[in-house]
């Protein structure tokens, strides 16, 4: 069953937000995970870490408190819109890719979809033009088809960060966890400056652990990561709470 | 055939996009000056000119499809596409696309590689260019036209940001015409 909303950030994107708002001191907030992940650590990654793809759906994935944390914030958002259900509708949902028991979430459909794949970049168009955005990162391979057009349309810079040994010239690199084993993302040294806002974008975000690698390498050059950017978000993955801080937003919504 | 030999002869444009264009020498191997287009991507204008000059060659030109060659493919294609109405298909190597798809070998200095493209994301007929960010051999694109042209589609043009000399000659690969921005920056020039 999908769900199609649009997820957002509690607190809306201002030009005058230069860092995360100040939590409430007696708030419990999540475990920002993915600070911790890493060779070093005795981390020990949960069982579900999937990169890119969800399993088959299994029912009480969420507790009750989860659902009603949910249910709050789609209550709270705007009334969806139109767009939205056509963008979910030509996502092709893939059985068994890449292995067995995983749902894959096709969005090569999408851009066959004139209007829809229009739509898509106008939703995140909308949301970030002046807002002061200088930078989109776009995450190899699939953060490149969507990345380019907003930073275009938004008068950023496009930055992508890509596989290890792909850039030609001099990068920084930061390694993240894998179901098993590690990868690592790569940027050049030099794309972006200490100090400017920028929006991190991919198609999916599963357990967030590629976002959450662009992001330490974003913040490592003295960069504000606004906000994370997907088209479709695997909520029974946790992604959003590993993100802890930065803040998420998606079109759709696959549980 | 380069943009400057077809109407765009002294565009300013030309220059800047030329100039954002980084070169890394002796990458991925020695002797080799790799033309570095993140630089390019860098530069707002420049990057917004390079879509501009695609977009307004082929916005009346009834084309349907615009595929890109991974990855740097993937970061033009799609903003011409949207421009133009087309819609966009990737050419990805092998095991990257998830549905059912078609491959098609291509020779590398050492060895083979694979292109592959979704099966029914292209209907015989569509009027299709396919896009990359550098033409040398042509080896890639030859690719690229064949799984086109295996599925019906007719391949009106092949686009590239930037063209190898060897190429410049030829003007047609594979009997499709190219269509190149820029030649290769010269040392000399690199940042």
């Amino acid at each position: 069953m999908r769900r199609v909303l649009i997820f957002s950030s509690p607190n809306p994107i201002t030009p005058q937000l230069s860092t995360p708002p100040t939590p409430p001191v007696n708030a419990v907030f999540p475990i920002r995970n993915c600070r911790w992940i890493g060779p070093s650590t005795s981390f020990q990654p949960p069982v579900l870490r999937l990169h890119n793809y969800q399993r088959t759906p299994t029912p009480l994935l969420c507790s009750a408190t989860d659902s009603v944390t949910n249910q709050t914030k789609m209550a709270s958002q705007d009334e969806q819109d139109p767009r939205i259900s056509k963008i979910s509708s030509v996502i092709r949902v893939i059985p068994n890719f890449p292995k067995p028991g995983i749902l894959f979430q096709d969005i090569t459909t999408l851009l066959l979809d004139t209007k829809a794949f229009r739509d898509t970049i106008d939703l995140f168009v909308e949301r970030y033009r002046e807002k002061d955005i200088s930078v989109v990162a776009g995450i190899e391979a699939r953060g490149f088809i969507f990345g380019p057009p907003i930073a275009l349309a938004i008068g950023a810079k496009f930055v992508p960060l890509r596989k290890p040994n792909k850039l030609p010239g001099e990068v920084i690199s930061e390694e993240y966890s894998l179901e098993y084993g590690t990868d690592k993302i790569e940027m050049h040294v030099g794309a972006m400056q200490a100090g400017e806002r920028a929006l991190i974008i991919d198609d999916l975000v599963a357990t967030g652990g590629t976002l959450c690698a662009a992001i330490r390498l974003l913040e490592r050059v003295g960069v504000h990561v606004v906000e994370c950017a997907c088209v479709i978000e695997l909520p029974e993955l946790k992604g959003r709470e590993r993100l802890g801080d930065t803040p998420l937003f998606v079109l759709v919504s696959s549980a | 055939m380069f943009a400057a030999e077809n109407g765009l002869k002294g565009d300013p444009r030309l220059q800047a996009i030329s100039d954002a264009i980084r070169v890394v020498p002796h990458f991925p191997k020695p002797g080799i000056m790799f033309q570095d287009i993140t630089t390019l991507l860098l530069d707002h204008k420049a990057f917004k000119d390079t879509v501009d000059i695609f977009v307004d060659r082929y916005r009346d030109m009834n084309i349907s499809v615009v595929a890109g060659v991974e990855a740097r493919g993937f970061m033009f294609g799609p903003s011409i596409a949207l421009a133009i109405g087309a819609k966009f298909v990737p050419l990805r190597k092998p095991k990257k696309l998830p549905g059912e798809v078609i491959a098609e070998a291509y020779e590398l200095e050492y060895g083979t590689d694979c292109l592959e493209m979704h099966v029914g994301a292209v209907q015989p007929g569509e009027r299709a260019i396919a896009i990359d960010d550098l033409v040398a051999t042509g080896g890639t694109l030859s690719a690229a036209i064949r799984l086109l042209e295996r599925v019906g589609a007719q391949v009106v043009e092949c686009a590239c940001v930037i063209g190898l000399r060897e190429v410049k000659g030829q003007r047609r690969l594979d009997g499709k015409p190219l269509y190149i921005l820029v030649e290769p920056r010269e040392i000399d020039g690199c940042y």
